[in-house]
């Protein structure tokens, strides 16, 4: 195994973008070599070395046995481990915007709270937030039809609004409660809600929006059984109708 | 400027792969030249390409890039010391579109469809479209002018409208798209055949046409009416095609050209009468080309893949939107037009698709007169433009095409002769098909060719004619015709293996045609009301202004009629 | 007297104004609205280019103010250039030019008005029409979130509600007018329903008449939004009815809760309704020209809005790229504001983010933003006192016409003066360095 650690040198105001911190681009390379790859802050080109301290074993390692540790604040840095295949992303505090962006593979883990667009258009993987996530968790590029397509998320707080906006697989789970809109369009992939969320799976043609508490339904959707969970009991609705969705909403009855 | 040792393909001019050298002096080809050497010893040259048939600027190019910025975010390049920032595939933005252009080593391209009310949005783009010569046709098919003139049977107030209508919208040429549908698509119906009215109008589209064929004539236009059929994209569409074709066929051209262009001839020589016996007809479309000598066409092909589908055929683009359940937008403009955009890919394994895809090549390869046939995708319709390098290949090697037939849906034999044709297209036919032929059709004396007093746009790919065998080595031609080895605009070098060196403005070619006075004094009484009742604009307000077309090139064209009676 | 001059207050862009000019001076407008002739007519003014200095704004010449504009953008990582909606298309150009050149991010004030639209046309595509072709066919007309009568006053007679056509001769006697809102506002009073839904329930009600206008009635609950099913069913059942029908939509639905997919919702009952009859939906946009904005944005960069040209390459991407955005999360060092009064206009949380950055003001008039301006530079008035190109509400593109002189450069002109600053400034320091 190859663990390295990079360390932001100061809480930064004018946000970086650092496509380049992650386990694929950084496995093959020296620790000298990761200092001098480049990263953005604003129109400014800089070296890593220049907003992070690199430490760690030195490379080349494979990418599966690649772990990234991140120490300082990383909420201002934005796209961490895009289109990661495999290995290890270990944020330790909170991330920027677009972390595990059309990741693949392996393991994105976040010990504090995830800004928006957390795992847009993720493919495989998994995606670990011990605090909570933004808007657009799982969610697609603007115009696009497909969100998140495979993999797995899991936020132990809350979620912002538009979770999983044209999920088309894969599987996110929310222990907290969610923001509007949960789920809309969903094509094909589930969604467990622990707390409440507002008017979700709009327009959802395919997939399951389990919501354990409470949440507004459309008018669309079509009342139908109740059904027992782990000895709770939901309120099943079919929809979304407007579309003639065949999608499936549980929402939880009575629970408190 | 001197182009060194080319073999230089300008069957214009009756060369067919003769090595010699070119001279440009002041953006022009001329006999003898000093300056800048460019050496193209043993590589294929031709005039710089011309499209003819391209949708790159107005309201549903930009309505196409607002839906779709899923489609923007590819072919992000950032800007350089000579080029802005490039965005988009099927939609790019004006910058890309000259850029894209020029490194395959085409200079011109013309914008299909533009609506009088619009071409002010038009010509802004058009002006921001670098190192490319532009013009943009005029939409006549739903006018409610132009009908009223045609249910009158006032052909000469009808030639005076489309003279005014060219001025205001500073363009090019006739384009009828759907003759007739847009007006009935502005209570949501369509028409269905050349002889079925247009409701509240009593016009037949066959009239429209007729009416607009004959007009065109009277003012010795340089293009000829460039005709979007009626039922384009439906199953057993052929029959419109032939029908419309035949109305035309004795109308006596006033130049030696066409009487009629038809665009994207893919969309419409279908058979079947639903899409579950969709099949081609290109054959017989092919035949009605070899033995009459009044229309053109270009092909339309088209490519697997993405696509933006838009057209002044709003119709069908509902049609599209509803099959597809893709995103839809329309535009409907006061007394003038409808229009659609709809997003689109294209499958392979899709019968549908498939069988399209041997219509566009079956119709090119079948027609014997590489004159009558352009080779394009109606971009971004059928696929965006810089897939010409793979429609040329195919065109060229028949081994190519049957290694794609055997990727496609295992019916394409049974519905289409594709696989039977043994045709593969040489040099000359693909420099009459991308260059000499749209040029003519077109009426661009000066494009196309490199006689002296052309343009001076030459294209010069690192390819080796008297070596490379197109018919196998077809992934070589496709990498060498997507980035010419040197594009040359008006003698400037702009591109070199793909990068762009400079990038200067185009012109825009417009087309000014005099009328009598008479005739536009009638007219105007009609516009007037017009304007007072209807339009939501005033009149004084409606033609594009000059300070539009900064680079502009008026062509002179219209009824001789003495000097101070023209408008 | 001038004829047919374009008013540049609204998004209609009446291009029926007289206008007698004297001396110079407007004298008289005829047929504007109230709104559109007190700015035709011209009030308080921005007199000359200030910086400030040591904490005033005091007087400078115009050379002086684009060199200090040119030095605050070349300094700053991440410039915002904001605003766009009242001024030319040709200064539009300049303005993206410029961000291009200083790597900064350009968004329009479409940010705080029909964004969301934008965001919903992306999802679902816009079908709509010319404003004459609603003008000559519509016989059925919905304002939804939209107060015309006050923000739009010639709309209804010029293209609307009271407008008259070929196929609608007897003008708002031969129309149905729906207003759908949380309050009854003036067009509310003139229309033949007015339909008060709960606030923040638009979606939920557009959800309702998508299944009511395809048959599913029978899901529909009994209440949706405080609006009986019974009076779903009729609204649905008049949109069915309709010849052409029009939904014109504002800031009402577009800044409720819901945003952008109400929009996206609102688009597909109306191109669900084309299976049945003709509809059209537009936007009603403020500014005159937050609509050319937007059109040359596009096919410059290849979005709408909120395009941050700082990796050299566009990247669009609102709810991050856009200037709320940007502000709320301070990560913006410096902003040029145009033809916009930001301040005013922001949340005030944004608001406060431009105290504490380098601000450049190009406006006609003093408005809050240059109170916390380093640099202003006052200029003409587009359609008053420079000619220039605006597109209408429904994308019309129209020419803006020069009717009196002014002393003071056109946007376009400070901007070109900014540009070459920045191109002079930065030779300099490449020869310094070399």
């Amino acid at each position: 195994m190859r663990s390295i650690t990079i360390a932001a040198k100061n809480a930064f105001r004018i946000s970086v973008e650092a496509e380049n911190i992650s386990p694929d681009k950084l496995a093959p390379l020296t620790i000298e070599q990761i200092g001098s790859l480049f990263v953005w802050q604003g129109n400014r080109q800089k070296k890593l070395s220049d907003l992070f301290v690199v430490e760690g074993d030195d490379g080349p390692a494979t990418v599966e046995e690649m772990t990234i540790r991140l120490v300082g604040d990383f909420s201002q840095v934005k796209r961490i481990g895009e289109g990661m295949t495999a290995g290890v992303v270990e944020v330790q505090g909170s991330v920027g915007m677009h972390a595990g962006n059309n990741m693949l593979g392996g393991l994105l883990s976040i010990s504090g709270s995830a800004d928006d667009w957390l795992a847009r258009e993720m493919r495989g993987g998994k995606v670990v937030v011990m605090g909570n996530a933004g808007n657009y968790l799982g969610a697609g590029y603007r115009g696009e039809k497909c969100g998140m397509r495979g993999g797995e998320i899991e936020v132990r707080g809350s979620a912002g609004a538009y979770l999983g906006e044209h999920l088309c697989g894969g599987s996110i789970r929310i222990l907290g409660d969610a923001g509007d809109f949960a789920g809309a369009v969903n094509q094909g992939g589930t969604i467990f809600i622990g707390g409440s969320t507002y008017l979700p799976g709009a327009e959802m043609s395919k997939g399951t929006i389990t919501v354990k508490r409470e949440a507004k339904v459309l008018p669309s959707f079509l009342k139908t059984e109740i059904v027992q969970i782990d000895g709770l009991a939901f309120q099943k609705y079919a929809g979304d109708n407007v579309d003639n969705g065949k999608g499936e909403l549980l929402v939880g009855v009575g629970s408190s | 400027m001197i182009v060194k040792g080319g073999i230089v393909y300008d069957p214009a001019n009756g060369l067919y792969g003769e090595e010699m050298d070119l001279f440009i002096d002041q953006g022009r080809m001329v006999e003898q030249a000093k300056g800048e050497e460019i050496d193209a010893r043993g590589l294929l040259v031709m005039p710089g390409g011309v499209d003819a048939h391209s949708h790159i600027a107005g309201k549903k190019v930009n309505t196409g890039r607002i839906m779709r910025p899923d489609d923007a975010r590819q072919g992000t390049e950032p800007r350089t010391a000579v080029c802005r920032p490039s965005t988009g595939y099927t939609v790019p933005n004006c910058y890309a579109m000259g850029y894209r252009y020029a490194r395959m080593g085409y200079t011109t391209a013309f914008e299909a469809a533009t609506p009088i009310l619009e071409a002010r949005h038009t010509h802004e783009e058009l002006e921001e479209i670098p190192i490319i010569d532009k013009g943009a046709l005029t939409l006549f098919g739903s006018n409610w002018q132009v009908m009223e003139c045609v249910r009158d049977k006032d052909l000469s107030k009808l030639a005076a409208y489309v003279a005014w209508g060219l001025r205001a919208a500073r363009g090019y040429g006739v384009k009828i798209v759907n003759p007739g549908g847009g007006e009935a698509w502005g209570f949501g119906a369509n028409v269905k055949g050349i002889n079925d009215p247009v409701p509240n109008f009593d016009v037949t589209p066959a009239e429209i046409i007729m009416g607009l064929a004959q007009a065109n004539e009277m003012l010795n236009l340089p293009h000829s009416i460039h005709l979007h059929f009626n039922n384009v994209g439906k199953p057993g569409n052929y029959t419109t095609a032939l029908e419309t074709l035949d109305l035309l066929k004795d109308i006596k051209p006033s130049r030696m050209r066409q009487i009629v262009h038809v665009a994207h001839m893919q969309f419409s020589a279908y058979g079947g009468t639903s899409w579950r016996d969709f099949e081609s007809k290109a054959p017989v479309i092919a035949d009605y080309f070899n033995c009459h000598n009044h229309a053109t066409m270009d092909m339309g092909q088209l490519l697997f893949g993405s696509a933006t589908t838009m057209t002044a055929d709003a119709p069908l683009e509902y049609g599209n939107a509803r099959l597809t359940h893709n995103k839809w937008s329309n535009h409907d403009i006061e007394l003038e037009e409808s229009s659609g955009v709809v997003p689109m890919v294209y499958f392979r394994k899709m019968l549908v698709n498939a069988v399209q895809w041997a219509v566009g090549l079956e119709l090119a390869l079948l027609v014997k007169d590489p004159w009558k046939v352009l080779m394009t995708t109606d971009h971004p319709n059928g696929s965006p433009f810089v897939n010409y390098p793979e429609v040329v290949t195919l065109l060229m090697s028949k081994s190519k095409r049957d290694a794609e037939m055997a990727t496609l849906h295992e019916q394409v034999p049974k519905r289409t002769v594709l696989g039977g044709i043994e045709r593969e297209l040489d040099w000359t036919d693909i420099a009459i098909m991308t260059r000499a032929a749209p040029a003519r059709i077109l009426g661009l004396e000066d494009k196309g060719h490199l006689g002296p007093g052309a343009d001076g746009d030459v294209s010069i790919y690192n390819l080796r004619p008297e070596e490379v065998d197109t018919s196998q080595d077809h992934a070589l031609v496709k990498k060498a015709l997507a980035n010419a080895k040197y594009t040359i605009k008006g003698g400037v070098l702009v591109s070199k293996e793909g990068r762009i060196l400079a990038a200067p403005p185009g012109r825009t070619f417009w087309v000014d045609a005099a009328v009598p006075q008479a005739d536009t004094d009638r007219l105007m009484i009609d516009l007037e009301e017009k304007f007072a009742k209807y339009y939501s604009i005033q009149i004084a307000n409606y033609a594009v202004q000059d300070a539009y077309l900064p680079h502009a090139k008026v062509i002179r064209a219209g009824l001789p009629v003495p000097l101070q009676e023209v408008a | 007297m001038i004829k047919d001059a374009v008013c540049s207050f609204c998004g209609c862009l009446c291009d029926d104004i007289n206008v007698e000019v004297e001396g110079g001076m407007v004298k008289r407008v005829r047929h504007a609205c109230r709104l559109g002739s007190s700015k035709i007519m011209g009030h308080g003014r921005i007199e000359s280019p200030m910086i400030r200095k040591e904490g005033k704004l005091a007087a400078a010449s115009f050379q002086e103010a684009y060199d200090r504009a040119a030095q605050i953008l070349l300094a700053a990582a991440k410039p915002l250039l904001y605003g766009w909606a009242s001024t030319s298309c040709e200064a539009a150009k300049k303005g993206i030019l410029l961000a291009e050149e200083v790597g900064g991010v350009l968004d329009s004030t479409a940010t705080v008005c029909h964004g969301p639209s934008v965001i919903g046309i992306e999802e679902k595509g816009l079908p709509g029409a010319t404003l004459g072709q609603v003008k000559n066919r519509a016989d059925t007309i919905v304002f939804w979130g939209c107060n015309p009568a006050e923000a739009h006053p010639r709309h209804s007679l010029r293209y609307s509600s009271n407008s008259c056509g070929r196929f609608t001769p007897q003008g708002r006697e031969g129309r149905k007018i729906i207003v759908v809102d949380v309050r009854e506002t003036r067009t509310a009073k003139n229309a033949d329903k007015f339909v008060r839904i709960a606030p923040g329930s638009d979606y939920e009600v557009i959800s309702a008449l998508r299944m009511l206008v395809a048959g599913k009635g029978d899901v529909v609950p009994e209440d949706v939004g405080g609006v009986s099913k019974a009076d779903l069913a009729d609204i649905a059942a008049t949109l069915k009815a309709a010849r052409f029908g029009a939904v014109f939509f504002g800031l009402g639905i577009t800044h409720s809760r819901g945003r952008y997919k109400n929009i996206d919702n609102a688009l597909s009952l109306v191109a669900e309704l084309n299976s049945h009859t003709k509809f059209v939906i537009m936007p009603m946009r403020g500014h005159y020209n937050v609509g050319g904005i937007g059109q040359v944005l596009a096919w410059s960069s290849g979005y709408p809005m909120s395009v941050d040209f700082t990796r050299g390459g566009p990247y669009f991407n609102p709810g991050e790229t856009a200037a709320c955005d940007l502000l709320a999360r301070r990560d913006v060092d410096a902003a040029l504001i145009i033809a916009a009064d930001a301040v005013s206009n922001f949340p005030r949380a944004t608001a406060e983010a431009l105290a504490d950055i380098p601000v450049i003001q190009i406006d006609p008039y003093e408005n809050p933003t240059t109170q916390l301006s380093e640099v202003v530079i006052p200029c003409a008035v587009v359609g008053v006192e420079a000619e220039g190109t605006a597109y209408r509400m429904d994308g019309l593109a129209l020419r803006l016409r020069k009717l009196v002189d002014s002393i003071l450069p056109s946007d376009e002109e400070i901007l070109v003066g900014i540009l070459e600053s920045v191109h002079k400034q930065r030779l300099l320091r490449a020869n310094e360095e070399a």
